[in-house]
C-alpha cells in the first residue's frame, strides 16, 4: 500500500502536535509537584512553629512549677522556722541567763536552718540551669523536695553514663516528669514512687511507677481533660517519642516515656 | 514585507525583551542573551535576504548559526546545572561530539546542504538537557517558586521548541523535497511558527522573571 505525500505530511503534523502536548503535561507535572513541595515546606514550618510554641509553654510550666514549690516552701518551711525564731526570741527573759543562752542557741540553729533553706530555694529558682545540668540531676533535685515531705518512699535509679539529649528534648521530658509526679501527688494517694531513667536501643527511657489507687487508662484517655494524659502523649510525640501508660484500678500505675537520642 | 514574518517578529520581540530586562543583569550568562538573540534576528533576516533578493540557498547562514546556537544553549544549560556541581567535562565532551558530527556532515554533503542530522542530534541532546534540569528540580529538596523562576521558563521554552521540532527535523529532507515550492503554507512553516511563538514567549517571560528577581 502506497502512502501519499499528503498523508505523510499530515502524520508529521500530528506527531508534532503530540510532541507539543507531551512537554505541556511534563511542565504541569513539575509545577504540581513543586506545589506539593511548597505545601510540605509550609507544613514543616508550621510544625516547627508549633514545636517552638509548645517548648516555650513547657519552659513556662517548669518555671511555674518551680514558683509553686517556692511558695509552698516559703509558707510551710521557712515561714515556720522564722515564726519559731520570733516566738523563741520574744520569750527570752534577759534576767534568766541560763535559759537565755539555751534560747539563743536555738535561735541560732533556727536561723542557720533558714539560711540553708533560702539557699536551696535560690538554687531551685534557677529552673533552666537545673535542666542544663542534665536530666538525671534535675530529676534528683526535684525529688529532693518530695523526699523532705516524708509522705512518699522515693527511689530513683539512673544510668550514670546516660547520653545527654538536646536541650529542648530534656526540657520537655523534665516537664513530663513534673506532670506525672504532680498527678501522683494530687490523685494517686500513693506511698511509694519508683523512678528509673536509663538508656536502651538508642533511646532514653523514663519510667515512673507508683503504688497508688490506679485508674482506667482508656476511660481517662477518652475524657477530654484526661488528667493531662493527652498532653503527655502529644508532647512525647512532638520529640519523636512515645508515652506508654499502664494502670489497673487499685494496683497503681506505670508510665514509660521513650525518647530517641537522635 | 518578506522581512516581516511571525518568526522574525517573535524573535525581534524576544530580543527587545532581553535588551530591556537583561541589559543591567549581573550574570554574564543571562546578559549573553542580548547578543545571541541579536544574532538570531540577524540570521533570520539574512536568510530572508539571501532567499528573496540574492535568490541563493540560505543553508550556509543557518549552518553557521547552528554553531552559535549549540555553543550558547549548551553553555547556558551548564550554567543552570552548575549549582548542582555538574562536571565541566560533560560540556567539553558534548562540544567535541557536536563538532565532529557537524564537520562530518558538512563534508558528507560537500558543504551544500543544511546539517539536519547534527541539528536533530542537537535537539535530542537539548531535550535530554531540559529533562535533566526538571529531574534536578524535582530532586532538590529546597522549594523554589517555579512560576516565577526565570531558568524554569527558559528551559520550558527550550523543551517545547526542541521536542516539538523533532518530528520536523527527522523528516526535514522529505519535507524540503515536497514542500519547497509552497514553503509559506507548508506544515514545516506552520509548526516552526507555532514553536517559535511558544519558545520566544516563554523566554520573554523568563527575562521578565529574571528582571523581577533582580529588583
Amino acid at each position: 500500500m502506497q502512502i501519499s505525500t499528503k498523508e505523510v505530511i499530515s502524520l508529521i503534523g500530528l506527531t508534532s502536535v503530540i510532541f507539543l502536548i507531551a512537554p505541556l503535561f511534563l511542565i504541569l507535572y513539575v509545577l504540581s509537584y513543586n506545589r506539593r513541595k511548597k505545601q510540605h515546606r509550609d507544613d514543616t514550618i508550621l510544625m516547627q512553629k508549633n514545636f517552638e510554641t509548645e517548648l516555650l509553654k513547657t519552659q513556662m510550666e517548669v518555671q511555674e512549677q518551680t514558683l509553686k514549690t517556692v511558695a509552698y516552701d516559703l509558707h510551710d518551711n521557712i515561714g515556720q522556722l522564722l515564726s519559731l525564731t520570733t516566738i523563741t526570741l520574744s520569750s527570752v527573759d534577759v534576767t534568766d541567763t541560763q535559759n537565755t543562752a539555751e534560747k539563743l542557741a536555738l535561735v541560732e540553729d533556727l536561723t542557720l536552718r533558714s539560711i540553708k533553706e533560702v539557699k536551696a530555694l535560690s538554687r531551685l529558682l534557677h529552673g533552666e540551669e537545673i535542666v542544663s545540668r542534665g536530666l538525671a540531676s534535675a530529676i534528683d533535685f526535684e525529688l529532693e523536695w518530695l523526699r523532705r515531705s516524708d509522705k512518699f518512699e522515693v527511689v530513683f535509679n539512673y544510668d550514670h553514663d546516660l547520653t545527654q539529649l538536646d536541650n529542648a528534648k530534656e526540657t520537655i521530658l523534665f516537664r513530663l516528669f513534673q506532670e506525672i509526679i504532680n498527678n501522683i501527688i494530687q490523685h494517686a494517694r500513693a506511698t511509694a514512687i519508683h523512678i528509673n531513667l536509663n538508656q536502651a536501643n538508642g533511646s532514653c527511657i523514663l519510667e515512673i511507677t507508683d503504688n497508688g489507687t490506679g485508674f482506667n487508662v482508656d476511660e481517662a484517655l477518652s475524657r477530654k481533660s484526661g488528667m493531662g494524659l493527652h498532653n503527655m502523649v502529644k508532647r512525647s510525640a512532638m520529640i519523636n517519642g512515645t508515652a506508654n501508660i499502664r494502670s489497673t484500678p487499685g494496683k497503681g500505675s506505670t508510665i514509660t516515656i521513650q525518647i530517641p537520642n537522635l | 514585507m518578506a522581512y516581516l514574518s511571525i518568526n522574525t517578529f517573535t524573535e525581534c520581540v524576544c530580543f527587545l525583551a532581553a535588551f530591556v530586562f537583561l541589559r543591567k543583569d549581573k550574570s554574564l550568562a543571562w546578559k549573553m542573551f542580548i547578543p545571541f538573540l541579536l544574532l538570531t534576528c540577524a540570521t533570520e533576516l539574512g536568510g530572508i535576504y539571501m532567499r528573496h533578493h540574492l535568490r541563493v540557498n540560505n543553508y550556509p547562514i543557518y549552518n553557521i548559526y547552528l554553531l552559535f546556537e549549540c555553543g550558547f544553549t549548551s553553555l547556558f544549560f551548564y550554567y543552570l546545572y552548575r549549582p548542582y556541581h555538574y562536571p565541566v567535562k560533560w560540556l567539553i565532551t558534548w562540544y567535541a561530539a557536536f563538532l565532529a558530527l557537524y564537520l562530518g556532515e558538512l563534508i558528507h554533503t560537500n558543504f551544500s546542504g543544511f546539517v539536519s542530522v547534527t541539528a536533530s542530534v542537537m535537539s535530542v541532546v537539548f531535550v535530554l538537557a531540559s529533562l535533566y534540569y526538571y529531574y534536578l528540580k524535582l530532586k532538590d529538596e529546597r522549594f523554589e517558586p517555579l512560576l516565577y523562576s526565570a531558568s524554569f521558563w527558559w528551559v520550558s521554552g527550550a523543551l517545547f521548541f526542541y521536542f516539538g521540532s523533532t518530528a520536523c527535523n527527522n523528516f526535514l529532507d522529505y519535507l524540503a523535497k515536497y514542500e519547497s515550492i509552497t514553503y509559506n503554507n507548508s506544515i514545516r512553516y506552520i509548526i516552526f511558527n507555532v514553536l517559535d511563538i511558544i519558545m520566544y514567549t516563554f523566554w520573554s517571560y523568563a527575562f521578565i522573571c529574571r528582571y523581577r528577581q533582580r529588583k
